[in-house]
């Protein structure tokens, strides 16, 4: 039973470090930019495409694959700011809509350029930590925990250490006296976009050679991103991170406990138990809510 | 793939694309009986399946198979219709396995395109499907004939009988490997998973093979499987069962296998792109995979019993085209329910739904994929639409799928039909308990 709980925790690490970084990265947005980005599931997609084409096709380092994954979804992402969230910054529904409609275009993009069918990517190493003989830490899973807690890390210090970092999070509490302070909404929210869509297309980027890469494969991780941040409370960093961690070990272990299915709705459940004692979320504040 | 594209060269694969499908047809031409037909005289066949989205590994392959018996067929003077020849057109519609989606593509394809008969996967899609076929009268053919009731006249299930055929496959494990005892499962929990749940547990109770616990259901929208393997494989069983899971589970569930260390036997309905996970793990670890889809180069595919059209220059022309890699278990299925559906339109002169089905069943015999079967299905689903016969056993061997052995479907349920009753029953699965 030792070994069992060990080795659902180490599956929860895992988990919990990919479903951070989506989820700070939705936050990020909605936080400086005021709008659900329904695409986010289909940058992580991006990100993982990102290295089927530059690692599994053209046999570039899986390292330099990574970071193109993680430049080109942040371009993606500046392009959705400058085409959809600028022109309809003052319309939050519309942005949601325009995120939506985006998010299709993508999946039919990548499905025309890539096909529909599941892409194979090999394995960066098949190496594994062998603490007892049923618990197991394969290598490139630690890598991702690892490279999650960095960047996190390398967020948290911009955010609080940077002039623009004090800038995005003037925004994100109040645009209209930072911007009266001389802040550029337009710049915070360029900025804010290109780290989002980054942290989404590095977490599809780290995880595609363990996942099943597909066109649709966005769908999965959107629906848990959206449960970690409305549970952490919309805009905030630290609810997002807390709660990613909280949910994956809730998740995790309801899986190996009892089962899947079962895991869904308690976290579901979780959700709904928020939003009626505090439906601001656990950290969130009223102004965004 | 763009990234392909540019790897290989767009003219590189085209032309190999277009040299392939030039000698297959040749081949074709040269070896199935000619006759001249006149170019104006067509006949349509709807392809309704989802080539996109996370189920197409078992829609669009099978539409590539599709082409290619449909050139083969042109190529050697088409299908001899009440003694005119027409050429074959296949129309696809995308139903990306939505149900609303295969109803409006039903409509369409029947309305619009004049098509004669329409494949389908079937499954969750079934349902949408339905009321079209109820309303037209159109002659269906699903892959899952746990579609089947009472009710579905017009759909037919000639080729797949899953999950029914998985049961050769755990009866060939236990005759074979009678040391292993016990098992885990793992599922999908949807349409496609809950049949073949049942089906694996009443095939490992008849082969004295023990359960260690319930099977193990998980959300299709699953991604990370771990928690999923190390639960399953917490016990230590002899067995792991991964039941009808997608391509897309099989692969990350294999890997997580390989990871945490399982050295035990594995048996799954598929293996699609199999390949891929032994790249992903080792040759040593997927070495005796039991599955029940073979690669068409098989040579035991070339026996006279087989109901299939050259089988292994078929494989040579989809690897060519499509990639040996890209082979899965419907890449050759709705091609071979072309043939008897071919077969069924030129004994009954027509290209009517209702005259060619009567043609098909008639006799209440037919020659299926794997040679001679039977119309089954009434004590399972209410009625004889389903063709069944033997299924074959596939192994991995040394890194490629390799056909073991042939076992008859209805052998086993001769003897083991009430245990299969009994779990269909458990899951809800009976036709009376779906309608």
């Amino acid at each position: 039973m030792v070994e069992l709980l060990a080795q659902t925790g180490l599956n929860a690490l895992y988990a919990a470090s990919y479903t951070a970084l989506v989820a700070v990265g939705l936050v990020l947005i909605f936080g400086v930019m005021g709008v659900i980005n329904f695409a986010h599931g289909e940058l992580f997609m991006l990100g993982a495409y990102a290295i089927v084409a530059v690692y599994a096709d053209w046999n570039l380092p899986y390292l330099v694959a990574v970071a193109v994954g993680m430049i080109f979804v942040g371009i993606v992402g500046l392009g959705m700011e400058r085409a959809f969230f600028r022109p309809l910054r003052d319309n939050p529904l519309g942005g949601l809509v325009a995120s939506i409609g985006f998010l299709m275009i993508l999946q039919a993009l990548v499905s025309m350029g890539f096909g529909v069918r599941m892409e194979h990517v090999p394995p960066v190493t098949q190496d594994v930590i062998v603490i007892t003989e049923r618990v197991r830490l394969p290598v490139f899973r630690l890598a991702v925990i690892l490279a999650a807690v960095v960047l996190l890390a390398s967020l948290w210090a911009f955010l609080k250490k940077t002039r623009f970092g004090w800038a995005l999070r003037a925004s994100a509490q109040d645009p209209e006296a930072a911007a009266l302070q001389g802040i550029s909404i337009n710049q915070t929210a360029r900025i804010a976009m290109f780290i989002g869509a980054a942290l989404a297309g590095v977490a599809g980027a780290l995880t595609a050679p363990l996942i099943s890469v597909n066109p649709h494969m966005g769908h999965s991780v959107i629906v848990t991103a959206f449960i970690v941040i409305i549970v952490g409370g919309i805009g905030s960093l630290e609810g997002a991170v807390i709660v990613a961690v909280a949910y994956a070990f809730v998740h995790t272990f309801v899986t190996t406990f009892f089962d899947g299915v079962i895991a869904d709705i308690v976290g579901l459940l979780l959700l709904l138990i928020v939003l009626i004692a505090k439906p601001t979320g656990l950290f969130g504040s009223t102004d965004r809510a | 793939m763009f990234a392909k594209m540019f790897k290989d060269g767009l003219t590189r694969r085209r032309l190999l694309g277009s040299g392939a499908a030039i000698a297959g047809s040749a081949a074709a031409a040269a070896i199935l009986p000619r006759t001249a037909f006149a170019a104006d005289k067509v006949v349509k066949i709807g392809f309704l399946a989802p080539l996109t989205g996370p189920v197409a590994a078992w829609g669009k392959p099978g539409l590539d198979g599709c082409l290619i018996w449909g050139e083969w067929i042109n190529a050697a003077g088409g299908i001899n219709i009440g003694g005119e020849a027409h050429a074959v057109e296949f129309v696809a519609y995308d139903n990306e396995y939505d149900p609303s989606k295969a109803r409006t593509g039903a409509t369409k394809l029947i309305r619009e395109d004049e098509v004669k008969f329409i494949m389908m996967l079937g499954g969750d899609t079934w349902p949408g499907a339905q009321p079209v076929a109820d309303r037209t009268g159109m002659l269906f053919s699903t892959l899952l004939p746990s579609d089947l009731s009472p009710d579905t006249t017009t759909l037919i299930a000639p080729c797949e009988v899953h999950p029914i055929y998985n049961v050769t496959g755990v009866e060939w494990l236990a005759d074979n490997m009678p040391e292993l005892k016990t098992a885990v499962m793992c599922a999908q929990d949807d349409a496609l998973g809950l049949p073949s749940v049942a089906t694996y547990l009443a095939a490992f109770e008849a082969a004295g093979i023990e359960m260690q616990d319930d099977p193990l259901l998980f959300d299709p929208a699953t991604t990370d499987f771990a928690p999923v393997v190390t639960r399953l494989i917490s016990g230590n069983p002899d067995i792991v069962c991964l039941d009808t899971c997608y391509a897309d589970y099989v692969h990350p569930i294999c890997e997580q296998l390989f990871q945490q260390g399982y050295g035990g036997q594995i048996i799954s309905c598929t293996a699609d792109f199999y390949q891929q996970i032994v790249a992903k793990t080792s040759e040593e670890f997927m070495e005796g995979f039991i599955f029940q889809f073979p690669d068409f180069d098989d040579p035991a595919l070339n026996d006279e019993s087989i109901n299939f059209q050259m089988p292994n220059e078929f494989y040579a022309e989809y690897a060519s085209r499509y990639g040996a890699d890209q082979w899965g278990a419907v890449s050759w299925e709705y091609a071979s329910i072309m043939d008897l559906w071919k077969a069924g339109a030129e004994k009954a002169g027509s290209a009517e739904p209702d005259a060619v089905l009567a043609a098909m069943k008639e006799g209440g015999t037919g020659l299926h994929a794997f040679g001679e079967a039977d119309w089954w299905g009434e004590d399972l689903f209410g009625i004889d639409n389903a063709l069944v016969g033997n299924w074959p056993i596939v192994v991995i061997e040394g890194g490629k799928a390799t056909i073991k052995e042939f076992r008859s479907i209805p052998e086993w349920y001769a003897k083991h039909g009430e245990l299969l009753k009994k779990h269909m029953s458990a899951y809800g699965q009976m036709w009376d308990q779906r309608a």
